[in-house]
């Protein structure tokens, strides 16, 4: 018997119990619905921003790389659209039973025929307020250049975080051969997991923008957000590599393979859900984050490299903008150009929960490969 | 070789770095060992960064302190850097105040919650309660602080107004403002640990419990929270130490006024705010910029006890 059904076969108890209980079901249930009502309402005041397509084709501003973004923009959009009909369509299909291996590639070049063509003919006709510049002083300003450095930011601590936070994982769990430094790491993952968003600022601050004088740059935000990072990404990462059957890598071992290459070839394939799970929480830190950013990124958005790829230029995310906009950005439209920002952080923060927890149920015992070899 | 015995070698299998580098030919291959340099660097680097990370602002912090002195760092009551008076107490004030305000306002009430939905609530509600919270902790702080400023603060300004009387004096940004905002950001955190704290309560516990005619009531407070209690203390602590460690979204509802508050309605400061703040106007290698790091490394420093604290507990939890 399992004791979540306790509640439901014992006595009711005394009534003063029952009060308790019934004010205490009260309290927890509309705790929820608080934050449940917040969410929404943060999507309803905001989202009109986010999906009004202009009739009108809006002008490219003549930056280097904006119709290249735009393009990528509606991608993205329709793509997600289509990824979602079409998740609908195959559950359907699997419920009825008559999906197959042809109909899921169909599915699948349905999604990348929607994001190609929607891209193309709308590439232009994109909310104004995904793709246009930031504005100081006048109403109608846009996040494209935040949107973009977003995603960026997201590209690069991910780039420093996967090889070094997997690495140290795979070290502590399978080959650690001294002591000390195994103990000395979970102390330094402890203490970094605990330390304070400001610490990490003034960190990054203090090594790139006073020590190196390289002043605010993506890379130096990268790399305090990808240390930042690193607790979670190792501990889950560890925890899935010890879920791997420990009879594969024995099987392995058996067939003449090395560590390394039992490593390489059997435990990580099969913990890469896992893996993944963490890097996409992880991204949805990186999306919130902003008082470390703020340190070493700054809080500018330059017009003339808005959306180039170099990451030694300075440049706000979508989070630090919010900030922005609120404690010192002039514009009239503040409440509105806000509303948009944060509906557009919760759906990118929403989405990258939703995939985490899509990809942790893959991981473990019933990973990929061992489906695969299931059949 | 006897069937237990191979048992029990099955049983204390070998860690994988002390099986042989290569079955049959004791052959040392070099891109297995670079590999395993690589892995080695990768957990060395996790150590020299955070040790780079103390000590470089650890450096900083404590030429500052030297610079002003610790009495007058902690308990001077005036913050001016244009003055050079660098009295830090509104700033250390203003953040534990806040931190357990929101302990108050939202810690405790998660862990009832938890205790609610793990022990009480339907069965049903778990999954889809946990889900709710899981989404509602990835909110961004800034998000968060966004909606006090154009929501809550208002609201406390007409509180203040009701318990004042006077509208010159007191407005909606404060500790009040600050405490409820920190309490709803912390608050699903909370949760989500507590329900993994009272998870690991072994369910035996409980089926005891009631089979000694004990109501769900009593076995949730009698039984499931004194075997839970490290566990939920580590949540709250964790809660504490996020709402003292906060930035951004208390600056937008703190008020910024470097000062003691005359009472939970007036504007005050707290050390993130302030460093966050005065960082933007300080010259690096200045005294400025240095005290800054000193109230950093106040901040470091408490929450490197907390990590403490909580080892201690979570090594006796686990004995």
């Amino acid at each position: 018997m399992r004791a979540r059904s306790l509640s439901g076969t014992r006595r009711p108890g005394l009534a003063f119990e029952t009060g308790l209980r019934r004010a205490l079901a009260t309290a927890a249930v509309s705790l929820a619905a608080f934050y449940i009502a917040g969410l929404l309402f943060l999507l309803v005041r905001g989202g009109a921003k986010l999906v009004t397509f202009t009739s009108f084709a809006s002008p490219l501003s003549g930056i280097e790389g904006e119709g290249v973004l735009r393009f990528v923009v509606a991608a993205s959009l329709f793509g997600a659209v289509g990824w979602g009909v079409t998740g609908l369509a195959r559950a359907v299909l699997a419920k009825t039973g008559r999906s197959s291996v042809r109909i899921d590639r169909a599915l699948s070049a349905v999604v990348v025929a929607a994001a190609i063509v929607g891209a193309l003919a709308s590439a232009n006709h994109l909310p104004r307020f995904l793709i246009s510049l930031p504005s100081e002083t006048r109403a109608g300003g846009g996040v494209g250049p935040e949107l973009f450095n977003t995603v960026y930011f997201a590209v690069l601590s991910t780039a420093l975080t996967l090889p070094i936070g997997v690495g140290a994982a795979v070290y502590i769990s399978r080959f650690a051969r001294s002591k000390a430094l195994v103990s000395s790491a979970r102390v330094a993952l402890d203490t970094l997991s605990s330390l304070p968003s400001i610490v990490y600022g003034l960190f990054g601050f203090l090594v790139f923008v006073v020590q190196m004088k390289a002043g605010y740059s993506l890379a130096a935000g990268a790399f305090v957000l990808a240390l930042l990072n690193l607790p979670l990404v190792v501990s889950i990462s560890e925890e899935a590599i010890r879920a791997v059957p420990r009879e594969l890598e024995d099987a392995s071992t058996a067939l003449g393979a090395t560590p390394v290459q039992t490593t390489f070839r059997v435990t990580l394939p099969h913990a890469w859900p896992g893996i993944l799970s963490a890097l996409v929480l992880s991204i949805g830190r990186v999306f919130a984050e902003s008082a470390p950013l703020i340190m070493t990124a700054g809080t500018t958005i330059s017009r003339a490299n808005a959306y180039s790829l170099n990451p030694f230029r300075g440049g706000e995310t979508l989070a630090v903008h919010l900030w922005y906009v609120n404690s010192s950005g002039l514009s009239p439209d503040r409440p509105e150009v806000s509303a948009g920002t944060a509906a557009l952080l919760i759906v990118l923060v929403g989405l990258t929960n939703l995939l985490a927890s899509k990809l942790a149920r893959f991981g473990g015992a019933s990973g990929t490969r061992s489906r695969r070899a299931r059949g | 070789m006897s069937l237990a015995a191979i048992d029990k070698r099955e049983m204390e299998r070998l860690p994988l770095s002390k099986a042989p580098l290569r079955a049959g030919k004791g052959r040392f291959d070099v891109a297995d060992g670079a590999i395993r340099l690589v892995l080695a660097a990768c957990g060395l680097f996790v150590v020299v960064a955070t040790c780079t990370l103390l000590v470089f602002v650890a450096r900083v912090g404590v030429r500052g302190v030297f610079a002003v002195g610790l009495g007058p760092l902690l308990g001077g009551t005036v913050w001016k850097p244009e003055a050079k008076v660098f009295g830090g107490l509104p700033l250390v004030f203003g953040t534990f105040v806040s931190a357990l305000g929101a302990t108050l306002v939202g810690a405790i009430p998660a862990v009832l919650a938890a205790v609610w939905v793990s022990e009480l609530g339907p069965k049903a509600m778990g999954p889809l309660y946990r889900r709710t919270m899981e989404i509602a902790s990835a909110i961004p702080s800034v998000v968060f602080g966004w909606l006090a400023l154009v929501h809550l603060v208002p609201v406390m300004e007409r509180v203040a107004r009701l318990l004042h009387g006077d509208p010159t004096r007191v407005g909606g940004e404060g500790l009040a403002s600050s405490s409820v905002l920190l309490g709803v950001m912390v608050a699903p955190t909370v949760l989500l640990l507590s329900l993994d704290a009272l998870g690991r309560v072994p369910s035996s516990l409980r089926e005891a419990s009631a089979a000694l005619g004990a109501s769900p009531w009593q076995t949730a407070f009698r039984v499931s929270i004194p075997s839970a209690w490290r566990g939920l203390v580590i949540a709250v602590f964790f809660g504490f130490a996020r709402a003292a460690g906060e930035t951004m979204a208390v600056q937008m509802v703190i008020g910024g006024a470097r000062k003691l508050p005359a009472d939970a309605f007036s504007a005050t400061t707290t050390i993130s705010t302030q460093v966050v703040m005065d960082m933007q106007n300080a010259r690096p290698d200045t005294l400025e910029s240095d005290v800054l790091f000193s109230m950093a490394l106040v901040l470091l420093l408490f929450s490197v006890a907390m990590v403490l604290v909580t080892r201690l507990l979570a090594r006796r939890a686990s004995r």
